[in-house]
């Protein structure tokens, strides 16, 4: 069998047993609290559903009577069968139909500061390791971790205020403007250009520096290694040894971060959309906290960790092409 | 001991990690003067969203709260959780990760499969259902940044013991008879002092940051006067919409700088413990800042 | 003609206030197609000295006078765009332990090509056709020209960075230990091809090396190089005869040479105690994955007795298998099949690896700087056993620590107690090691390579130790290593290990001056002083 096959299979196993996990969690942390957990879980809905249809929610999430097990394989079966109950605070809406119109947009937002963060971040990460100019260099270097070290949805918070409030430069909220009608149409996209640029900027923005130390700090490793000696002997110029020999092996720690950064852009993404009303998980998930809507809650972190899962999937994927040592 | 000592004195004279541990200091030294420095945080004192004047250095908030005195009063509460926080995720990281790298095998595997597992799971998500479900609090937000947070700085702590461990030093004491205790408490760990002390200063930054997300959300104790509830409050009173700066710029330039100085508190001991970069630093102090080191070796004759 | 002339060449490492000299007023010379060796033991400057010549020298070097000559040119005035050109097309460079200095993620064919197109603008055809005549120069298959390094044995990956060097045909090869880390036996065939490549190419060669003998048998100058500075230099007929400085007679005097012509002992087995038995030991590794597993047998049937005072040498190359012998015995690793047995006062009994044969068995490990802990003193390092193993008490141990120093021969003892083990040099460590190994009084030492890592100079006082501490304390040595000349100078037997497997075991005079296994003779004759010459004639 084909080594790069194994080895894919191998990983795909590994997240699978990674996405139980994030279901037993869901399952567990509830139980391990004081008191009823059921109860707790459904009390928003008193009034608003009829008995039985109250029994069929709990019976969904594995509330039944029986042993634990039972009751786990309950709710998976429920998970399986694409029923994630019931929304509380978008009742009666299933949390699924409420999930599925947001993900679309963190995804967006999310997905594509993170590719544009990354390159950036790695070419000047590139460019910064190499020409190391020692005064650039005591100054670039703490005024990025500055920058890094703001919370981001407090940069959103700046960038709101300045460029949406002061300049009225930017629009203030949602991802297009409420005139526009969805659809391949010029005026769609451009509103949703507009709206997408103070968030994607702010997530870019906080970003950035992180990307380029981390380059910075592989390519300096890796111009210490003995085969960058060598080539530098062999008389390679600065462009080869840059291009084809550093760069070149230091893409691929920087990648296998890149399934990581995902996790936590995604955690910022998610309070950056708060700030700007973007119609994204993390609005959905504010929602879901004031009105201690567990149902969405238990919801949206399954979906945001499947969406996890499945990106890092992909990353090992392009990592096996670019790297043939993990095909050994 | 003594090993600890050189090794905090040495940093001193890592231009990066003074200024960092200066920032950090005075934020420590001003968070417990507070109620010496400031009035209550939590008392109707003035109108509402007035800008920053004399009266109020940084303004009130929407709820006619003193800015200054909350961001003084919320770097204790703050600091304070994040600093416990960094120190019990070190020892959970450094107990599993050890024991981890240390025996390895099935052992090894298992801890290894949960540390993966515990690292590709979101982290955000993953706190807030933990902390929706937990009573709001100071106890919830450390369970919660532990819960998180442990797994990173295990794996980097194995990785390192697992090097050690298969070196002819464990294998010499191993060979004399050593108990795998003292082998790891004695001979090991001690050796990986800076590596111990950077993961502490970075479970500190994790601390504070996810500790200021929970908080925005509404998942601490909103009662309580913290960088984050601030945040909370601002948000909550429309600080936005009503182009009230002054009520959220100064908790999270605070936060910034802080995170900051822990970094730069960790850059520093990354140099020291960086032979190379040491060694170009002093040369290209010897020539004057003429130093690249792409080029080819220098030359300054003397004679 | 002289091709490169170093005169009054001075080196500095730069340190926060102040510098340390690597090189003191180095004058050199190297004609067209000569060999000049450059020796000298660790520190003594010889990879910074071929460093500076290229300018590869990284931080915190500084050249601080002299000229480098070359077509009378001086590289040290040189811009570094004049540099990149000499670089390779003039002069090339193979390192000492390539085994990380090709690119991990290009192909080897590909990386082999490279200095064509870079260099000489060659388009990509016309590259690889150079690179696959290069292969075949050193004498590897074509299969390889698409593998990545990681697939190559460590000899393989040395003939490669060998055939990048030649690639552009420079005038002047420097070749920094390039055979150290290889066996003996393919250390002399690369060394042969280099000569006989020499000849058809006509190129001059710098060899460096720590191994004076080596260098006697084919290079045709010699500089001896010792904390800095040249302190001998001639022709190697002048040299051998013991040159022109008191150094370069000790170096001669030091090297373990086999004495093919020595009497038989009137050593006795039969009235010694059998100490410890091996019953065909096997030690088998997993590679590859769950799915695909490929088995290497690390250890094969391997069988052996242990005596008191007596001297076994296991002689084997790296990746023979002898470490993991040392490593079972000791219990640091599992057997998978097989028998060890210790003998005590006529009982014997299986081995457990207990505190008590911990007491009885002891080791002392290839490196010593490895093998002591760089955050505690001497003094800690004798702690932990003597109270381990119950030797002394806590008022005692300093006494007791300093008598054991006195054995190997440390004084003043109490001045070393408190000393940390980047304070001392390789051999006092090692000294330091072999004591703590004798802190229980053990009846068996197993020496894994003790001297390997040690200058040559002090190589043979290692051993006489050893000889002089099995017959103070009737002490049974086990001693690991690929040299046989090292082995020859002290055992009583020699084991001979090839792949994990024993190919021939006697008394070490049976060995030396009757070896029956081919692979035996192969090592006995490249420890000859005459191997080339040999050689050469049979060509």
């Amino acid at each position: 069998m084909n080594k790069s096959v194994i080895y894919i299979f191998r990983r795909f196993l590994f997240y699978c047993l990674a996405g139980f996990m994030a279901i037993t969690l869901n399952f567990l942390i509830p139980r391990l609290m004081p008191g009823d957990p059921a109860s707790i879980m459904f009390a928003q809905f008193k009034g608003k559903l009829k008995p039985e249809a109250l029994d069929a929610l709990k019976e969904t999430f594995g509330f039944s009577d029986g042993p634990l097990l039972t009751q786990y394989f309950e709710y998976i079966k429920h998970l399986f069968q694409g029923d994630f109950g019931i929304s509380i605070s978008y009742f009666p809406q299933p949390v699924l139909e409420v999930i599925s119109s947001g993900l679309y947009w963190t995804l967006f937002l999310a997905g594509t500061s993170l590719i544009i963060s990354f390159v950036l971040g790695s070419i000047v990460g590139i460019y910064l390791a190499w020409n190391r100019d020692q005064k650039l260099d005591s100054f670039l270097i703490p005024t990025l971790s500055f920058l890094g070290a703001f919370p981001y949805f407090w940069i959103a918070m700046l960038l709101l205020y300045y460029f949406g409030f002061i300049l009225d430069w930017f629009p203030l909220r949602h991802a297009y403007s409420q005139h526009v009608t969805p659809g391949f149409n010029f005026s769609f996209i451009a509103s949703v250009f507009s709206h997408y640029i103070l968030p994607a900027f702010t997530l870019i923005f906080v970003s950035l520096g992180g990307w380029m130390l981390s380059m910075r700090n592989n390519m300096i490793s890796i111009l210490g290694t003995e085969y960058i000696n060598y080539a530098k002997a062999i008389g390679y110029n600065r462009k080869i040894l840059m291009f084809k020999f550093a760069a070149r092996n230091a893409l691929l720690p920087s990648i296998t971060g890149f399934g990581m950064a995902l996790g936590f852009i995604l955690s910022g993404a998610l309070l950056t959309e708060i700030i700007f009303s973007y119609p994204g998980q993390g609005y959905l998930l504010l929602q879901a906290v004031r009105a201690q809507d567990f149902p969405l809650l238990q919801g949206i972190f399954l979906t945001i960790t499947f969406s996890v899962l499945l990106s890092n999937l992909i990353v090992d994927i392009v990592l096996l092409l670019l790297d043939p040592r993990i095909r050994k | 001991m003594k090993s600890i000592i050189k090794f905090l004195l040495s940093m001193m004279n890592n231009f990066k990690a003074k200024i960092g541990i200066y920032i950090l200091l005075s934020f420590l030294l001003v968070s417990i003067l507070a109620p010496f420095l400031v009035g209550s945080p939590t008392d109707y004192v003035g109108i509402p969203l007035q800008a920053p004047s004399m009266d109020f250095w940084f303004g009130t908030n929407g709820q006619g709260q003193d800015v200054f005195a909350q961001t003084l009063y919320g770097a204790q509460k703050t600091l304070f959780i994040a600093f416990l926080s960094g120190l019990l995720v070190v020892l959970v990281g450094a107990m599993l990760g050890g024991v981890a790298g240390y025996f390895g095998n099935r052992l090894d595997d298992i801890i290894s499969l949960l540390i993966n597992v515990f690292l590709l799971l979101p982290g955000l998500p993953l706190m807030v259902i933990l902390a929706a479900w937990l009573p709001p609090g100071p106890l919830t937000i450390i369970i919660v940044l532990v819960f998180t947070g442990w797994a990173w700085h295990a794996r980097v702590l194995r990785s390192q013991v697992m090097v050690y461990r298969n070196q002819d030093f464990v294998l010499a004491s191993r060979v004399c008879g050593e108990s795998n205790f003292r082998i790891i408490m004695v001979e090991i760990l001690p050796r990986m002092l800076p590596l111990i002390a950077s993961s502490f200063i970075g479970a500190t930054i994790y601390g504070i940051g996810a500790q200021v997300g929970l908080e925005f959300l509404g998942l601490g104790d909103i009662s309580q006067v913290t960088w984050g509830t601030n945040l909370y409050w601002a948000t909550n009173d429309l600080a936005l919409l009503t182009g009230s700066w002054w009520t959220y710029v100064p908790t999270g330039v605070s936060i910034a700088l802080v995170s900051l100085s822990l970094t730069l508190i960790n850059f520093g001991i990354d140099e020291l413990a960086n032979p190379r970069l040491i060694s170009e630093r002093h040369l290209s102090k010897r020539l004057d800042g003429d130093f690249d080191r792409n080029n080819a070796t220098p030359v300054r004759k003397i004679r | 003609m002289t091709i490169l002339s170093v005169e009054n060449l001075s080196v500095e490492y730069v340190a926060e206030n102040s510098s340390t000299e690597a090189l003191r007023n180095i004058s050199i010379s190297v004609e067209s197609n000569e060999i000049l060796g450059i020796v000298g033991e660790s520190g003594s400057g010889k990879s910074t000295l071929i460093k500076s010549i290229m300018r590869i020298l990284s931080a915190p070097g500084l050249i601080t006078s002299g000229e480098v000559l070359f077509n009378s040119n001086d590289i040290l005035e040189m811009t570094d765009e004049e540099i990149l050109e000499i670089r390779w097309k003039e002069i090339s460079l193979v390192k000492q332990k390539a085994l990380n200095s090709l690119n991990p993620v290009s192909k080897i064919g590909h990386q082999i090509a490279l200095p064509y197109r870079f260099h000489m603008g060659m388009n990509k055809s016309e590259s690889e056709k150079k690179a696959r005549h290069l292969l075949d120069l050193v004498s590897i298959d074509q299969i390889y020209f698409d593998s990545y390094p990681h697939e190559l044995s460590g000899g393989m990956r040395q003939r490669v960075i060998i055939a990048m060097a030649m690639a552009l045909e420079p005038k002047l090869i420097i070749m920094d230990e390039p055979t150290t880390a290889l066996d003996v036996i393919t250390e002399h065939e690369i060394i042969d091809s280099i000569r006989s490549l020499q000849k058809e190419l006509n190129f001059s060669i710098i060899f460096i090396t720590h191994d004076l003998n080596l260098l006697l048998q084919f290079a045709d100058r010699v500089c001896v190089l010792y904390d800095g500075e040249v302190v001998d230099y001639g022709t190697t007929d002048v040299i051998k005869s013991g040159g022109n400085h008191a150094y370069t007679k000790t170096l001669l005097d030091a090297i373990p040479r086999i004495d093919f012509s020595a009497k038989p002992d009137l050593h006795n087995k039969n009235n010694l105690d059998k100490i410890l038995s091996l019953d065909s030991i096997h030690v088998k590794y997993q590679l590859g994955s769950w799915m695909i597993p490929e088995i290497l047998h690390a250890v094969n049937d391997v069988s052996l007795d242990l005596y008191s005072s007596h001297i076994t040498s296991i002689i084997g190359e790296s990746g023979s298998g002898k470490s993991t012998i040392a490593k079972v015995i000791t219990g640091l690793e599992n057997s998978d099949q097989g028998k060890l047995t210790q003998y005590n006062d006529g009982h014997e009994y299986e081995v457990v690896h207990d505190i008590e044969f911990r007491k009885n068995v002891q080791m002392i490990f290839q490196d010593p700087f490895s093998a002591l802990n760089p955050i505690h003193s001497v003094l800690h390092h004798f702690e932990r056993p003597l109270l381990r193993f119950g030797i002394s008490s806590e008022k005692d141990i300093k006494s007791k620590a300093c008598e054991l120093l006195e054995m190997v021969e440390l004084n003043p003892a109490e001045d070393f107690l408190s000393k940390f083990p980047h304070e001392m040099s390789g051999g006092e460590c090692q000294r330091v090691c072999i004591a703590r190994a004798l802190c229980s009084n053990p009846k068996l030492i197993i020496a894994d390579e003790p001297t390997s890592m040690l200058d040559v100079s002090i190589r043979s006082d290692i051993l006489n130790l050893f000889i002089k501490l099995k017959e103070n304390f009737n002490l049974s040595i086990l001693l690991i290593t690929h040299d046989i000349a090292s082995a020859s100078i002290c055992s009583d037997e020699i084991v001979v290990l090839k792949e994990g497997r024993v190919v021939e075991s006697g008394a070490t005079l049976d060995i030396i001056q009757n070896p029956t296994h081919d692979y035996t003779k192969n090592l006995l004759k490249s420890s000859r002083d005459d191997w080339f010459t040999k050689h050469d004639k049979e060509r």
